[in-house]
């Protein structure tokens, strides 16, 4: 406990705390010597440092790329010069950013779309209390730890058109034409890349509907089994439902991560064939690396930025999630 | 709806065969790493254990020997090459510091807001709550263009600190909020009683309620260290010499070819810290991953 010993200070309860400092426990009265926003009663102390370190590194670099995206540079001189409608109408007219904003929706959708499915079934098929469930369901976590660039390089070897396990599988099989392969044509290597994201991201929507299923009230499953319900009507009239505000927490968390894909494309395609899975954020990557056009990459990622902020919205909004 | 034994054995398999099928990159790409070159790259057909398994892609990336000089120790002159910037020790160290560095200022700043949040009632809670959750969701590509110039100007560009500040700028809100929901798991009786004895809120802070989340302040620690171990984008565009992991690898893919043995090497090692962790903190994952709004 604090013991101050400053003679002359005094015992100057305040009102309100006088319950406090008549009480002799901690030895001596508790007097005011810093201004009470200092002390460790008042939020100031404890918030100060983070609030400190995000508006110094999250907003002030944020309103400042929103300065740079009103420069236009010049490539030869390298001088940015104010022109505060050159990015925006260039962005706008850009039929890079129009496909790289398709691909970037496409991706998305897919990825949700599959991983909530394939997450949903599987954790279905391991919500069971039996020997050896536990185990497969650690197991089943470790994908999502693997950092995204090794899964990528991963894939890459996988996928390879002439010694990759998966490709060539595929091909024996007669699934896949050999001619074709996967991450080397336009058509497919979206779907490469997304092969990817959904093997380290489906366990993400495995674990989290696991626990929305344990925490399942029993009695409406053990009513219908009464009342003769099938398992198909009881997931789709109870479990379902029951789930659904659990299903749009994680779609909305994981929409936000997939929307800003960097890993997986720059590793296994970098934004090819072509532009074939170039994304709005790989785009931005491209621009600042190849072209060192640093006001227009700031354009392209505050674009991005903008739209995450509008499509989260309406999710929000449209399925009331909260946290 | 009680299952049949029947039932219960086609769930048995089919559940084996589905994580089996999860497990299969790992497996394989572990294989990789103890193969060598030749039959990586066998065009005639995918080698599965018909080779002599090599420690020498661990030996390339771990112990910094280039090749020619194990071909020499062992009379076997295949695949001469590996320079020295396959050498992966330095990255390793380095990835360690920038973790272990932004786990540990995180965690200090996050203990300390998230008990405020949690214990605290003030004007604009909620709001200041929404904001750091609005930091979670704001991609970093947003802001890299513009931190890559402060740095420059704080000369922190390519430095370990500077990847230790950002990668802290990007663990912190999720550091906050899971923080908060261990702190809210405490009854507010507990603080209560400690005031109502006299003592102040950094000792009730310190002796009462940080005791009583080491769990969570363990399970927050762990989280933050992945999830910077694992951290990419930020550090391709914030280092040259200083690489993390991720990114070291990647510089594995060059335009004359990729050597996948070092790669697989490398990357074999850089998932064993991952696992070993994510393995203690299975309990809390859930929390983890949604920011504190779902328990399991």
């Amino acid at each position: 406990m604090v013991s101050h010993h400053a003679p002359g200070l005094g015992a100057q309860s305040v009102a309100g705390q006088s319950l406090v400092v008549d009480v002799p426990v901690s030895g001596t009265p508790r007097r005011r010597v810093w201004p009470r926003f200092l002390t460790s009663e008042h939020p100031f102390p404890w918030l100060a440092p983070i609030t400190a370190l995000i508006l110094a590194f999250g907003v002030y670099p944020l309103l400042y790329a929103l300065w740079l995206s009103f420069f236009k540079r010049n490539p030869i001189t390298r001088l940015n010069v104010f022109n505060p409608t050159w990015n925006w109408g260039k962005l706008f007219a850009d039929e890079r950013v129009w496909g790289a904003i398709g691909h970037t929706y496409l991706y998305t959708i897919s990825a949700l779309a599959i991983e909530l499915c394939l997450g949903l079934a599987i954790a279905l098929l391991l919500d069971s209390d039996r020997k050896g469930y536990g185990l497969l369901r650690a197991l089943m976590t470790l994908p999502l730890v693997v950092p995204p660039a090794v899964t990528g390089m991963m894939f890459l070897l996988m996928l390879d058109g002439s010694f990759g396990v998966l490709s060539t599988g595929l091909v024996s099989l007669g699934l896949w034409p050999a001619q074709h392969p996967i991450l080397a044509s336009g058509s497919t290597a979206l779907a490469g890349v997304l092969l990817a994201d959904i093997w380290q991201w489906t366990p993400f929507m495995v674990l989290i509907m696991l626990a929305g299923l344990r925490a399942l009230p029993k009695e409406p499953f053990e009513a219908a089994a009464i009342d003769g319900a099938t398992a198909s009507q009881a997931f789709f009239r109870l479990t379902l439902p029951m789930l659904s505000k659990i299903i749009a927490l994680a779609v909305l968390i994981r929409g936000v991560d997939l929307f800003r894909i960097y890993d997986y494309v720059k590793v296994m395609t970098d934004s090819g064939p072509g532009t074939a899975t170039e994304t709005l954020t790989s785009y931005a990557g491209t621009i600042y690396f190849k072209n060192a056009d640093f006001p227009y990459a700031s354009t392209i990622s505050l674009f991005t930025l903008l739209l995450v902020i509008v499509t989260s919205s309406i999710f929000i909004k449209l399925f009331k999630v909260r946290f | 709806m009680q299952e049949t034994f029947w039932q219960k054995r086609l769930r048995d398999v089919a559940a084996v065969l589905v994580v089996g099928l999860f497990m299969f990159p790992l497996f394989w790409w572990a294989l990789t790493s103890f193969k060598p070159t030749s039959a990586i790259f066998d065009k005639d057909g995918i080698v599965w254990f018909d080779f002599k398994p090599t420690l020498v892609n661990y030996a390339v990336t771990m112990l910094g020997k280039s090749r020619a000089e194990l071909a020499i120790e062992s009379g076997n002159t295949f695949g001469i090459g590996g320079a020295s910037s396959y050498d992966s020790r330095q990255t390793i160290i380095d990835s360690l510091i920038v973790a272990v560095g932004s786990t540990a200022l995180t965690v200090l700043l996050a203990v300390m807001a998230a008990y405020a949040l949690s214990r605290m009632r003030f004007f604009g809670r909620q709001a200041y709550l929404n904001w750091i959750l609005s930091q979670r969701f704001m991609p970093p590509i947003a802001i890299i263009v513009p931190v890559v110039f402060m740095f420059h100007y704080m000369s922190l560009l390519d430095t370990r600190l500077g990847l230790v500040i950002v990668d802290t700028l990007i663990n912190l809100p999720i550091a906050v909020l899971l923080m908060k929901s261990f702190y809210d798991d405490v009854p507010a009786d507990v603080d209560e009683a400690a005031m109502i004895d006299g003592a102040t809120r950094l000792q009730i802070f310190r002796r009462v309620v940080l005791p009583m989340v080491k769990g969570g302040v363990a399970a927050t620690a762990v989280l933050c260290f992945i999830f910077s171990w694992t951290e990419f984008l930020l550090s391709l565009f914030l280092t040259n010499s200083i690489r993390t992991l991720p990114v070291k690898i990647t510089t594995f893919v060059t335009s004359t070819g990729s050597e996948w043995g070092f790669i697989a090497a490398l990357g074999t090692t850089a998932v064993i810290p991952s696992f070993i962790f994510i393995l203690l903190v299975q309990k809390q994952l859930v929390r983890g991953l949604t920011l504190g709004s779902l328990k399991e």
